[in-house]
């Protein structure tokens, strides 16, 4: 086939370029090897990237309600939690054994049912400022529909916010919540003689009822139940040897491919000004084989920059390629094959070579920003989620982490794999009709 | 081989080939003559059916170039104007490059390749990077990566731009090599010298118009066999000067002509001491002299009124 002949000559090309090479494999792997150093870890195992360690610093907390706080933290894949007494956690922080410590008031339950302000603190270690700063931000955006919630609940019910102080009744309030699930169920199943219970009682069942009525008309507001979710869903429990770069090496791998396959899509530009263009154009290659050893070359471009990243990541960083051997090969081979068709299309439609990449420039930058390259797309907020789906590095982004975060088995669960299949279909079939557009028009020499 | 009628291309408002006629034998290397912008490569890009005419016919070896440009294309081979090579990659990889898209595998292209090599000798070069060339193995390999597929009539558009002398005069060996091998040329140039040197017959185009049409000698027999004879007049001579050669069998004055008195002299040589003794006579010099033979740039500056070159 004569489209092949394209894809091999381009690729000879590409081989051949040493400036290609170093912008598309050598910098992105230097990067690698200094984000993957950064993260704290050594390299070939001997100290792995591990997810971020935090220690949760309380002494009041049952035991029923730090479990579901350690699961949800641990879920994202960022964070391996501790808990320890405020000293313990203090030593810690300092001698940077955990990057932040973040400490819940003793009082909490007492402070959540009498309405009183919850203050949590995080402690950060000086000597891990990426970590620790990752942890504050995901601990401030976890906090802030709690907030929102508190506001609108303060503004709503007065009366709730200011209820009878009675140590008796805090005290007696605290017992109902000590020790684990079994035990608070038995003390809850005793309560009937207590004087306080039906006290207890009304006062729960009225706080819940406005609570839930809360919840319902926002919408569902996050955390409470974000990590409720998610403790559900971690069955197995927590994962101590959670990679971090697992989440950080696809995207900043996906993002280096946008600017590579953007590239090789512009040496379209490249050939017509060389004029090898106009030769190809009078030899017996037709339109739809060009454009399909152009796509190609450039997919396939794309697929080694990507593999040979993902090797030096699971390589040097232990970076998780997923247990499934075909998820992430195929994760790979669309991504690239998508990003192919969306920058050949791109480079069809400009008229120079310059305009195209200016274009893919800009485009490059946002699809990042919209699309979770440049933040974790479980914390991208939800419009620009909306807006980031209609990029292939989305679905891109989501895969990978399916495979190399959560080890999921992508055929499983197929919807970002056909978005990016489909996505691919689209672009080529655009690409092809603007080559034909732009030929007949003598757009091509 | 080729026969062009009335062919037509139009940029816009623009007619940047405006009606002209040719035809080309098998075997004949044709000279399209013409300063740059003239519209010798848009008429070549229409014959190698890269742009659709907007008006007349034009057909290679009995095939429409709009109507059938596959097996126009199957036909012709093209030596662009710019090195339209893979400079990053080796002469070798290039026409093997080439040599596949038309079909070529294994033995034969591997054959054709060497040929290649050899005629353009380039075989000690050929593992090299294009873009560690001269500019003179450039030329002979874009020339020769025209020839892969044995085509049967060779476009060659202004295929020694760029080069010197020395490297211009092998490609110019080349191609007498190649036409003498029975290859249909077309040849597009704004050098006069090569024109004149290399093809069989040549159109003169201006302005997307062919002005003149004919063999070397029938062209600068339009012109006439005089030779033009041109120097400074101050105005005040001019009505002394004309009467004094008007009545010479040896001479026509044909007047002022971009802003100098010329003379058509049968013999150039012999005019000139007569020509020197009367204006020392008058008490003037002989300045600004120029002697020209008929060739194909009087002709052309006849036709056009400019030189090949502005």
């Amino acid at each position: 086939m004569r489209m092949l002949q394209v894809v091999r000559k381009d690729l000879l090309r590409f081989f051949r370029d040493r400036r290609a090479l170093v912008v598309s494999l050598v910098l992105p792997l230097i990067i690698t090897f200094i984000m993957g150093l950064s993260f704290g870890g050594g390299v070939f195992g001997k100290k792995g990237i591990s997810a971020i360690r935090i220690v949760g610093v309380t002494d009041g907390i049952p035991q029923m309600l730090r479990d579901p706080l350690t699961e949800g933290l641990e879920e994202t894949g960022f964070f391996s939690v501790t808990w320890a007494d405020s000293n313990t956690a203090d030593e810690m922080v300092r001698g940077g054994e955990a990057a932040a410590a973040i400490v819940l008031p003793d009082d909490l339950v007492e402070r959540f049912f009498q309405f009183e302000p919850i203050r949590i603190r995080v402690w950060k270690d000086p000597g891990s400022p990426l970590k620790a700063g990752i942890v504050e931000q995901v601990i401030e955006r976890s906090l802030s529909p709690i907030q929102a919630g508190e506001a609108v609940y303060a503004g709503l019910w007065p009366e709730d916010i200011q209820p009878q102080r009675n140590q008796e009744w805090t005290s007696t309030l605290e017992s109902y919540f000590q020790g684990d699930v079994q035990s608070v169920w038995k003390q809850w199943k005793q309560a009937d003689e207590d004087p306080f219970w039906d006290i207890f009682q009304r006062e729960f069942t009225r706080i819940m009822d406005r609570q839930a009525a809360l919840s319902d008309a926002m919408e569902g507001p996050g955390v409470a139940l974000e990590v409720e979710n998610k403790a559900m869903t971690d069955a197995e429990g927590p994962q101590d040897d959670v990679n971090l770069f697992n989440y950080f090496l696809p995207t900043f791998s996906v993002f280096f491919l946008m600017f590579g396959v953007a590239a090789a899509a512009r040496d379209f530009h490249r050939e017509r000004e060389m004029g090898t263009l106009n030769r190809q154009l009078l030899s017996p290659l037709n339109d739809r084989d060009f454009v399909l050893g152009k796509w190609m070359a450039a997919a396939i471009q794309g697929s080694i920059q990507l593999l040979v990243l993902f090797l030096a990541g699971a390589v040097l960083f232990r970076v998780n390629l997923g247990s499934d051997p075909w998820s992430l090969p195929l994760a790979v081979i669309l991504t690239c094959t998508s990003a192919a068709g969306f920058f050949l299309l791109i480079t069809l439609v400009c008229r120079t070579e310059k305009v195209a990449d200016t274009l893919s420039t800009i485009t490059v930058l946002a699809a990042a920003m919209l699309g979770g390259n440049m933040m974790p797309v479980d914390q991208l907020p939800d419009w620009v989620r909306s807006v980031g789906q209609y990029f292939f590095n989305y679905w891109a982004n989501v895969s990978f982490s399916r495979v190399m975060v959560s080890d999921e088995n992508l055929l499983a669960t197929p919807q970002p794999l056909l978005m990016l299949g489909g996505s691919t279909v689209l672009f080529l079939v655009a690409s092809l009709v603007a080559y034909r557009i732009r030929r007949a028009k003598g757009g091509v020499l | 081989m080729i026969q062009i009628e009335n062919l037509v291309k139009k940029f816009g408002s623009i007619r940047a080939v405006d009606g002209i006629s040719f035809s080309v034998q098998k075997g004949e290397l044709f000279g399209l003559l013409g300063p740059n912008g003239a519209g010798k490569t848009t008429t070549i890009n229409v014959l190698s059916t890269l742009l659709p005419p907007d008006g007349g016919t034009a057909s290679i070896g009995g095939y429409d170039v709009a109507g059938d440009p596959s097996a126009v294309r199957r036909l012709i081979g093209i030596v662009p104007q710019e090195i339209a090579l893979y400079q990053d990659l080796p002469a070798r990889d290039n026409l093997n490059f080439w040599g596949r898209l038309y079909g070529m595998s294994g033995k034969a292209l591997r054959m054709r390749v060497e040929e290649l090599l050899e005629m353009a000798d380039l075989r000690q070069q050929a593992g090299q990077k294009v873009e560690t060339y001269s500019g003179g193995m450039k030329r002979r390999l874009n020339l020769v990566v025209g020839l892969i597929h044995a085509p049967e009539v060779l476009y060659l558009d202004e295929p020694t731009v760029g080069i010197d002398a020395q490297a211009r005069g092998r490609i110019l060996e080349l191609i007498k090599e190649l036409s003498g091998s029975g290859l249909t040329v077309i040849y597009t140039t704004h050098y006069l010298e090569e024109a004149e040197h290399l093809c069989d017959r040549i159109g003169v185009i201006d302005r997307g118009s062919m002005v003149a049409l004919g063999d070397k000698e029938e062209l600068i027999d339009q012109v006439g066999d005089q030779d033009h004879i041109r120097f400074h007049l101050p105005t005040a001579r001019i009505d002394e000067f004309t009467r004094a050669f008007s009545g010479r069998q040896d001479c026509v004055v044909s007047g002022v002509v971009r802003g100098k008195m010329e003379l058509l002299a049968t013999d150039g040589a012999r005019l000139l001491p007569d020509l020197q003794s009367w204006m020392t006579a008058q008490g003037e010099q002989l300045e600004q002299l120029e002697v020209e033979r008929p060739n194909l740039e009087t002709l052309y500056l006849n036709l056009t009124g400019r030189g090949l070159r502005e």
